[in-house]
C-alpha cells in the first residue's frame, strides 16, 4: 500500500498565515506532550476530514473510520512534521482522500447501496445528515463521477479550497485541477439532467 | 431538447446544490471526536514513556555486559571440550560406574562422591 505519511515534501501547500501556521504550532505542541493541542487540532481539522470523506464515500460509518485513521496518522507523524513545508490541513486532506480510495477499493460493488436503517426516533444529527446525503441528488450524482473528478469537485466547490492547495492535495498541477473541476461539473450537470428525465420531473 | 431547461439553468441548479452542500457541512459526531482524542492521548502517552529496554538488554546488564556474555560462552565451550576430550590427568568419570556396587544412578553422583567412596 502507498505510504501516506512520507511524501510530505511533495505537498505544495499554500501559506495561510492564520490557520496554517497555527496548526503547525499546535502540532509541535502536541509532539512535545501537550494534550490540549490535540483537542484544538481535532476541533479544527477532523470536521474537514469527515466532511470530505462523507462526500467521497457517501457512508457515515466508513467516513468516520477514515477520519479516525487520518487523524491517527496525524498524531503519529507529529514529531516528524517540518514547519513551513506544507499546511497541516493540506496533508490531512491528502491522507483522507487516499484512505477513501483504499476504502472504496476494499468495498464490494454491491455494498454501494447500503441497507436502510430502521427509524427509531433516536437518531443522531450525523445519522440524519447521512440520510439526507443519501437522498441528496448531488451525492447521488457525485458518486457517479470518476474518482479524480469527484475529489477535485468536492475540494473546490464544497470545501472551497483554492486551486493551488487542491493541486498540493492531489499532487497535480493547478491546470490539471482546473481541467478536472470543469469536466467534473459538466459531468454532474449531465448526470443531474439524466436523473431528472428518469424521475419525470420535466415533461415538456 | 425535450426537457425545456437551458444549459445555463442546469448549471444554476448544480450551483444551487453545491451551495446547499457548502452551507450544510456535516458536524463532527461526538463519538468520533472521542475516538480521535482517545487515539491522540494514547500516542501522546506512548511518546512520553521512557524507552523500554529489551529482554536482551536487561540480560546483558545482569551479566556485566558483552564481556560477561563472552566469558560465559568461553566457559561453556571449555566445558563441552573437556567433556569430549578430557586431558589424561583427569579421571574418566565413566570408569567409576563399575566401582559402584549399589544401584546409584550415575547421573546422581558428583565426582566428589565418587572419590570419597573410592578412597574408603
Amino acid at each position: 500500500m502507498e505510504d501516506l505519511t512520507s511524501p510530505l515534501h511533495d505537498i505544495r501547500g499554500v501559506a495561510d498565515a492564520a490557520n496554517g501556521h497555527g496548526d503547525d504550532a499546535l502540532l509541535r505542541q502536541f509532539a512535545d506532550g501537550d494534550a490540549a493541542a490535540a483537542r484544538v487540532l481535532t476541533d479544527r481539522l477532523a470536521p474537514r476530514s469527515f466532511s470530505v470523506a462523507l462526500r467521497m464515500l457517501g457512508n457515515k460509518a466508513e467516513a468516520e473510520d477514515v477520519t479516525q485513521e487520518a487523524m491517527m496518522r496525524l498524531w503519529q507523524m507529529a514529531p516528524n512534521w517540518v514547519s513551513g513545508q506544507a499546511k497541516v490541513s493540506t496533508w490531512l486532506y491528502r491522507v483522507t482522500l487516499n484512505l477513501c480510495v483504499d476504502m472504496r477499493r476494499k468495498k464490494s460493488p454491491d455494498r454501494l447501496a447500503d441497507v436502510p436503517e430502521p427509524e427509531d426516533g433516536t437518531r443522531s444529527a450525523a445519522e440524519r445528515m447521512q440520510d439526507e446525503a443519501r437522498k441528496d441528488a448531488l451525492q447521488t450524482a457525485l458518486s457517479q463521477l470518476p474518482e479524480r473528478q469527484r475529489q477535485a469537485v468536492v475540494l473546490r466547490h464544497i470545501e472551497e479550497l483554492p486551486n493551488p492547495e487542491i493541486a498540493g492535495v492531489m499532487g497535480i498541477s493547478t491546470e490539471a485541477v482546473e481541467s478536472l473541476t470543469a469536466r467534473g461539473k459538466r459531468a454532474l450537470t449531465a448526470i443531474l439532467a439524466g436523473r431528472r428525465d428518469e424521475l419525470g420531473y420535466d415533461d415538456g | 431538447m425535450s426537457w425545456g431547461m437551458t444549459m445555463a439553468e442546469k448549471d444554476m441548479e448544480l450551483d444551487q446544490l453545491l451551495a446547499h452542500a457548502r452551507q450544510n457541512r456535516p458536524v463532527l459526531p461526538d463519538d468520533l471526536a472521542v475516538r480521535v482524542l482517545t487515539d491522540a492521548e494514547a500516542v501522546r502517552l506512548e511518546r512520553l514513556r521512557p524507552p523500554q529496554r529489551s529482554h536482551w538488554a536487561r540480560l546483558l546488564d545482569n551479566v556485566a555486559g558483552w564481556q560477561g556474555i563472552s566469558g560465559l560462552v568461553a566457559a561453556g565451550v571449555a566445558g563441552v571440550w573437556i567433556g569430549f576430550a578430557a586431558p589424561d590427568f583427569l579421571p574418566d568419570p565413566a570408569t567409576f560406574i563399575y566401582v559402584q556396587d549399589s544401584g546409584y544412578v550415575v547421573s546422581d553422583l558428583g565426582l566428589d562422591t565418587v572419590f570419597l567412596e573410592d578412597a574408603e
